[in-house]
């Protein structure tokens, strides 16, 4: 008998285990590490040790005579037995019946990522991911399986730690997300299917993101240190004419008049009001057992300018998570707070159109200028910059400061009581509260170029705060039969409650004046019943089913309850004896049904009848004074739940030793009472339109996802991810046509409409005629109804602005001590409304008014003469904007124990790599498929190191 | 906690039934609503919660929109704009979804649900001047009727807010509706009421224009109602305004042109405002070489001109022409047109500002030549009559002409009173030879053109859609053609069609 030593530290990190059981197999004896991860057992050879811990691989070894044995253990790989949010509970992903989709913080895109929803941007088949623009911090809008509503929120429920979050930001903030520091996330569950989301009833009609946050440990304490800086460049300007063009086009066409008008200068506008932006990134975690208690602590410092000039976000943000676990382990409790403070300039984009506009020829400063220096027009009758001539960019840059700070404190506790006698029964508590609230304001230069003769600056301000509260309570039932029927059963009660208040204050004059005031509240409460069954039998049968009852405030009294059920079985068929020994590791046969509701966006109290008073600038005289005046507010007494019902087939798969897996996922939802503005009789009601539940809608898909490892050596690993979605959406029922989309030029013209039989928000236009040589013919639109004028009723639906198939493939290679990863995506078939171009490229409009405007270079496309409303709704200006995307690009290199317990990991990265697409504006993923005034998204260079120890 | 899901509005702005008619103080609030809905779009001026919704709010206004359909239409006015269904007014080529024959009948069909419920509710209130507060809104109900009858003809008459589909009604049905509304409510109406709220003279002027168009309403010849209302009118404490400018400049709520003025939209350019109304007739008809601040606003939006057939009915009285033959001056003081740079002919409309004679008939400035509340220049203060004496006057004159009784040396006289105020002196003065039915529209036209009334009077002449009367660009063509008779009325909105089975849209479209 010999004695051995050794360490049992952790294979990814080095860290020591403390607590690892090591045994001689098949004897009783054995031992555990100490606080250092260090043992000493007595052995002989040949004796087989286990090393095992829970959340670790076990590793068996057999004993051949070495004085010190150190084992690295990995953490627990296999996928199957991990364990899977799913909302008021987990589940093994073995056990998992519906379409659900995790990323672990491994597969993150990695990089100085603001917004969490970029963190699975290309990675989950079916949700895509488009940021607003390219502004720091920039909201997201994520769609899952496509479009799910016409005006309510389509995008999905975000639930942190098992609070479900208000995805209504206050103002003065960019994205309701940024509050949580990515670095502070472990994974993010996608619920895609009804029969996933229907626990989370009324809120989950667009699909569930459920994140959860790093948790302390109870282990020995753990720093990690992430430090990154960047670098972001504009690299694609609007094309307008520049300066040489604009003169050449000014002297072949205009009049002497118009000659006169045209400067010698050469200015690039964009050149002048987009700039290079640095930005930093730091973080700081700990976490271990402290005092008995496993804890987790971070902090982050972000600073991150925009590449439009004056543009800035800095964001402190902190997170403490606390696990004690009491009567043992009875009482678990899970305390969470998270808390973000940003400070805000916004530069101002107005710049982003007038860069467009202005004249190239004319120079930034002039000296005699009575705005500040800056070159304006000016109109010779009064002396003013023309109320039609655009604002000098850069003045808009200077002149124009917009700030605001926004502070935001999410904090939940969980309790969990598992039951002395009866510890088959755990009840659970989770109370929290959201608190956010803003402050901005924007002031606006006396000496900005204005046409106003009494100009005197601006000051608008205001203050908003939104507060969400939450209370769930729930009993959980855990129990197994026989060894073969598994059961659990969760039944519970939660109630959320959200509030805001705004207001705010306008002043023409540049001190704080407080001239007019505006205020806004609302309040409104969403109560509900849930409850859950999963069933296994000999982990083959898999059976899922749940009921969740939800009555919102928003709805009538007497209509207000609506019953969201789901049912859905899986078959575990590699499980069966027929394929044991195969080179199957999984194959799971899914079928789901289940319905959810959603009035998430709908405005409160419509049911009501309710008089909404006249601000001060709508007020009305009688005599020598002015009255607030009360106007009765259009009522639904009649609003519903907007119903949604998922089909869902899928199949998950792995072979290989799980090096090929993936799933396969058919769906069709239908959804009912769609909730939209529809038009009412003025005769019955007050207004023209109210919300009221009058369409129908489906959206029909498959998806489809691979994960391959070709090679997994001990020095080399190269992983590929591949997903691809094909989404069709249309309106199978709805009584009026409805026009959406509003575009500039002219007044209140829309490109958009939403009618039966086509896509929602399809693009509504003439069809332009072109000549032999493919040029359009201005004017000549095809008189598709043959009535001899040419009017609305010859527009006809073009293409819509949502892909019809989404791909993400990215891929990580690491070779020893060097990690690579890329993440790419493609989009296909998505459509967008060049606004730039059709707003922009006519002929009249360099010239017009006593003032020079620059042009679109389409004008060399298509020698337009004239701006006209039908013009501006040619399909010739409706564009495929498929595309395909390197999103990011990541180098990396680790050094093990360059210290004592310390590992440096070193990256460089660079984002927005590249764009192929035949689109020939700015970018073609424009979320909503209308491309104006486009904030451009920035190719950024990032360096960074991240150290754990 | 169930309790908790009966939430009630926590907006300070926000109110219910209960607070707006608490007492005849509060109920006023709600009262100034309903006048208020025909000179604002919304509750935030001057845009933002909108009271219609689906159409640009400040182009959907109700002055604006009487602009768009009753002058756009006509020899009167063009406008070089081609925001989606525009064109289609003067073209006379508008289809059932043109946003503004769409926006009008919503923005009316919403002022009677208004009237109808203040009437329910303010019936409980039981201080006296209740009464006066429910007249004044059935006035203003049969004056939305009245629109309508005379824009759309056939739509549904309803009394109270309800969610069932109403019926369609006919013109006569309506017409005896408003008839037998403002008859009945002449004695409820005040004597007199303060600037902005009508009295019962505003009842019989209503009734004067009613009944002056019942023929070609209804088919039934009322000419004699008509004098004997314009009358009562002509008889009442209104008086004709000694200058022809002041009532259409800034302060023209207190520079005397208010004893004129019988019913009103009112604009402020700080308390009241609105891309409608003054502020769009002011701004829209500014551009080419013209001076913003002459008409007190701080911009041109280059859009509205007249053609040439107006600025001819000024034939008689023109002092000066151009080297082109083109008239430039006046003796008649009411031909305000800017002709510095502006071509008299028309050759196009869009976009080409200087293709036409500009109008300067709204001002935003005082009569003393100061400027107006908003001092940036944006908002305009003028307000809008949407009755005044000078019309009764005409009313009078046509009425008796066409047969209505009524005395023709008064008729003579009431015209020479409004040109005499128009020359300054007699020079323009008509005898009773001239004053014939041709001279009257034609003095309607001169008198009245740009207040919203050329297209109802071009009907009741039969010269709308016929082609006994062309100007520049009527039915697209340049030198004008007659168009189909139905578009006499305007489409019903498609979209309404959709939801009540009960209405039949207008013959043609």
């Amino acid at each position: 008998q010999q004695t051995v030593t050794g360490k049992v530290s952790e294979e990814a990190s080095n860290l020591p285990i403390p607590g690892v059981n090591i045994i001689v197999k098949g004897t009783t004896t054995g031992t555990a590490t100490d606080f250092d991860g260090n043992y000493t057992l007595s052995v002989r050879n040949g004796d087989i040790l286990e090393f095992s811990y829970l959340g670790y691989m076990s590793k068996d070894i057999t004993y051949t005579g070495q004085g010190i044995l150190n084992i690295k253990l990995m953490e627990n790989a296999s996928e199957l037995d991990e364990v899977v949010v799913i909302g008021y509970g987990t589940v093994k992903k073995e056990d998992l019946t519906g379409a659900v989709d995790m990323v672990n913080a491994d597969d993150f895109n990695e990089g100085p990522v603001l917004s969490p929803q970029q963190l699975i941007s290309g990675k989950v088949a079916g949700v895509s991911v488009t940021s607003g623009g390219g502004a720091p911090g920039e909201g997201q809008n994520i769609i899952i399986r496509g479009q799910g509503s016409l005006s309510l929120e389509r995008t999905p429920l975000y639930v942190i730690d098992g609070f479900p979050i208000d995805k209504g930001s206050v103002g003065g903030s960019r994205n309701p997300l940024n509050f949580i520091n990515p670095n502070d996330i472990e994974s993010m569950v996608v619920l895609k299917d009804a029969s996933a989301t229907a626990i989370y009833g009324s809120r989950a009609a667009n699909g569930v993101i459920l994140i959860t946050t790093k948790k302390g440990k109870d282990t020995g304490f753990k720093f990690s240190l992430n430090s990154s800086t960047t670098i972001s460049t504009p690299f694609n300007q609007v094309d307008v004419m520049s300066a040489d063009q604009f003169s050449a086009l000014i002297n072949e066409t205009g009049s002497a008049e118009n000659i006169a008008l045209l400067g010698n200068a050469n200015t690039n506008w964009q050149d002048q009001i987009y700039t290079n932006a640095y930005g930093s990134d730091h973080s700081f975690s700990a976490l271990g057992n402290a005092f008995g208690v496993p804890v987790r602590a971070s902090i982050g410092y972000t600073d991150q300018d925009g590449i439009l000039k004056n543009d800035n976000l800095s964001r402190t943000t902190g997170s403490l998570n606390i696990k004690p676990s009491l009567l043992d382990d009875h009482l678990k409790l899970d305390l969470n707070a998270r808390g973000m403070y940003t400070e805000n300039t916004f530069a101002n984009r107005d710049a982003i159109g007038s860069a467009i506009d202005f004249d190239p020829t004319k120079p930034i400063y002039d000296a005699n200028s009575k705005y500040g220096g800056y070159y304006s027009w000016i109109d010779p009758n009064t002396g003013n910059r023309p109320s039609l001539a655009p604002t000098n960019p850069v003045a808009l840059i200077d002149l124009v400061d917009d700030t605001s700070e926004v502070r935001r404190l999410v904090a939940n506790a969980k309790v969990d009581y598992n039951l002395h006698f009866f510890e088959d029964l755990t009840a659970t508590v989770n109370i929290g509260i959201d608190k956010q609230n803003s402050h901005g304001r924007k002031l606006t230069s006396d000496l900005i170029p204005t046409a106003d003769e009494t100009w005197n600056g601006s000051k608008t301000s205001f203050t908003q705060e939104a507060t969400n509260k939450l209370f769930d309570a729930y009993l959980t039932y855990q129990k197994e039969f026989e060894e073969v029927h598994n059961f659990t059963a969760v039944a519970g009660y939660s109630y959320q409650s959200f509030e805001f208040n705004n207001t705010s204050f306008d002043s023409e004059k540049e001190e704080d004046g407080l001239e007019f005031e505006f205020l806004d509240s609302s309040k409104s409460v969403l109560l509900s019943y849930f409850g859950r069954v999963n069933y296994s039998y000999n982990e083959k049968y898999l059976l899922t089913a749940s009921l969740r009852a939800d009555a919102s405030s928003k709805l009538n009294p007497d209509d207000r309850w609506g019953y969201f059920p789901s049912v859905a079985a899986a078959w575990n068929i590699h499980k069966e004896s027929f394929l044991e020994n195969s080179a199957l590791n999984e194959l799971k046969l899914r079928v789901g049904y289940g319905e959810v509701g959603n009035v998430n966006g709908l405005n409160d109290y419509q049911f009501l009848t309710r008089y909404d008073g006249s601000q001060a600038t709508a007020g009305y005289q009688f005599g020598n004074g002015y009255y607030q005046t009360y106007r009765p507010s259009p009522i639904n007494e009649n609003l519903r739940w907007e119903v949604g019902q998922t089909l869902n087939i899928g199949i998950d798969y792995a072979f290989l030793d799980r090096r090929i897996s993936g799933s396969v996922n058919v769906y069709s939802k239908k959804t009912k009472d769609l909730i939209s503005n529809s038009f009412i009789d003025p005769f019955t009601n007050f207004g023209n339109q109210i919300e009221a539940n009058i369409g129908d809608m489906e959206n029909k898909g498959i998806e489809f996802n691979l994960n391959l490892i070709p090679v997994r050596t001990e020095d080399f690993e190269w992983s590929l991810n591949y997903n691809i979605a094909l989404n069709d959406n249309e309106i199978t029922n709805l009584p009026d046509q409805q026009f959406v989309g509003g575009i500039s030029g002219g007044t209140g013209n829309t490109v958009q409409t939403h009618i039966k039989g086509e896509a929602p928000f399809s693009f509504l236009v003439f069809e332009q005629v072109y000549d032999s040589n493919g040029r359009p013919i201005e004017g000549a639109y095809v008189d598709r109804n043959n009535d001899n004028v040419i009017n609305e009723e010859d527009k006809y639906i073009n293409h819509d602005p949502y892909a019809d198939v989404i791909m993400g493939l990215s891929t990580n290679l690491s070779y020893k001590k060097w990690d690579l990863a890329v993440v790419t995506r493609a989009n296909i078939g998505n459509y967008i409304y060049d606004n730039v171009a059709s707003r922009a490229g006519t002929l009249n409009r360099a010239a017009e008014n006593g003032i020079l405007t620059n042009l679109h270079t389409d004008y060399y496309e298509t020698g337009f003469q004239k701006f006209t409303d039908n013009g501006l709704l040619s399909d010739h200006y409706v564009k495929d904007a498929s595309f395909f995307k390197i999103d990011n690009i990541t180098l990396g290199y680790t050094l093990d124990q360059a210290f004592k317990n310390t590992t440096f990991r070193f990256y460089g990265s660079v984002q927005n790599v590249l764009i192929a697409t035949d689109y020939d504006g700015l970018d073609p993923e424009v979320y909503g498929g209308i491309d104006n005034n486009f904030y451009p998204r920035p190719r950024t260079y990032v360096l960074g190191v991240n150290i754990d120890f | 906690c169930h309790d908790d899901l009966d939430q009630f509005p926590t907006d300070p702005d926000s109110f219910t039934e209960q607070d707006v008619f608490a007492n005849i103080d509060e109920a006023k609030g709600a009262l100034a609503k309903l006048y208020a809905s025909l000179a604002l779009t919304g509750q935030q001026g001057p845009a933002g919660q909108g009271d219609i919704s689906g159409i640009d709010e400040g182009a959907s206004q109700y002055t604006r929109l009487l602009f768009y359909l009753n002058e756009l239409t006509t020899d009167h006015s063009v406008v070089g704009w081609g925001d989606a269904g525009v064109p289609d007014l003067h073209n006379l080529t508008w289809s059932s979804s043109n946003d503004f024959t769409e926006a009008m009948y919503y923005r009316l069909g919403q002022e009677v649900s208004f009237c109808n419920s203040f009437i329910s509710n303010a019936t409980n209130l039981t201080d006296p001047e209740a009464q006066t507060f429910i007249a004044e809104a059935r006035f203003l109900r049969a004056y939305a009727y009245y629109n309508l009858i005379d824009l759309y003809a056939n739509v549904p008459l309803t009394t109270i807010v309800s969610t069932e589909l109403p019926l369609q009604s006919d013109s006569s049905e309506l017409f005896s509706f408003v008839e037998s509304e403002l008859l009945e409510i002449q004695d409820l109406l005040a004597d007199s009421n303060e600037y902005g709220r009508v009295d019962k003279v505003a009842a019989w002027a209503l009734l004067s224009r009613l009944y002056l168009n019942s023929e070609s309403f209804t088919g039934v010849d009322k000419y004699a109602e008509c004098v004997t209302f314009s009358n009562n009118v002509i008889g009442s404490s209104y008086a004709i305004h000694s200058n022809y400018d002041d009532l259409f400049l800034a302060d023209n709520n207190s520079n005397g042109a208010q004893n004129e003025f019988i019913f009103t939209a009112n604009f402020d350019g700080v308390q009241s405002t609105t891309y409608g109304g003054t502020t769009f007739l002011i701004h829209a008809s500014i551009g080419g070489t013209m001076d913003p601040f002459a008409s007190g606003v701080n911009g041109g939006w280059q859009g509205l001109r007249t053609t040439k057939a107006l600025v001819n009915k000024f034939d008689s009285s023109v002092t000066a022409r151009n080297g082109n033959g083109n008239p430039i001056s006046w003796s008649d003081n009411r031909a305000m047109f800017y002709t510095d740079g502006q071509a008299f002919e028309i050759t196009t409309i869009a976009n080409t500002f200087t293709d036409g004679y500009a109008v300067t008939k709204f001002k935003n400035i005082n009569s003393d030549g100061s400027g107006a509340n908003d001092s940036s220049g944006e908002f305009a203060d003028t307000d809008i009559p949407l009755i005044r004496l000078a019309e009764i006057y005409l009313n009078y004159a046509e009425a008796a002409v066409r047969g209505g009784g009524g005395d023709l040396n008064t008729a003579v006289s009431l015209v020479n009173q409004l040109r005499a105020r128009a020359y300054g002196n007699n020079s323009g003065n008509i005898s009773i030879s001239d004053l014939s039915l041709d001279f009257i529209l034609n003095e309607r036209s001169r008198e009245l053109y740009w207040e919203g009334f050329r297209r109802t009077d071009l009907i009741r002449f039969n010269q709308f859609t016929t082609g006994s009367y062309l100007w520049p660009f009527k039915g697209g063509a340049s030198q004008g053609k007659s168009v189909e008779a139905y578009r006499d009325l305007f489409p019903l909105p498609t979209n309404v069609i959709l939801i009540n089975p009960n209405l039949e849209q207008n013959p043609g479209y």
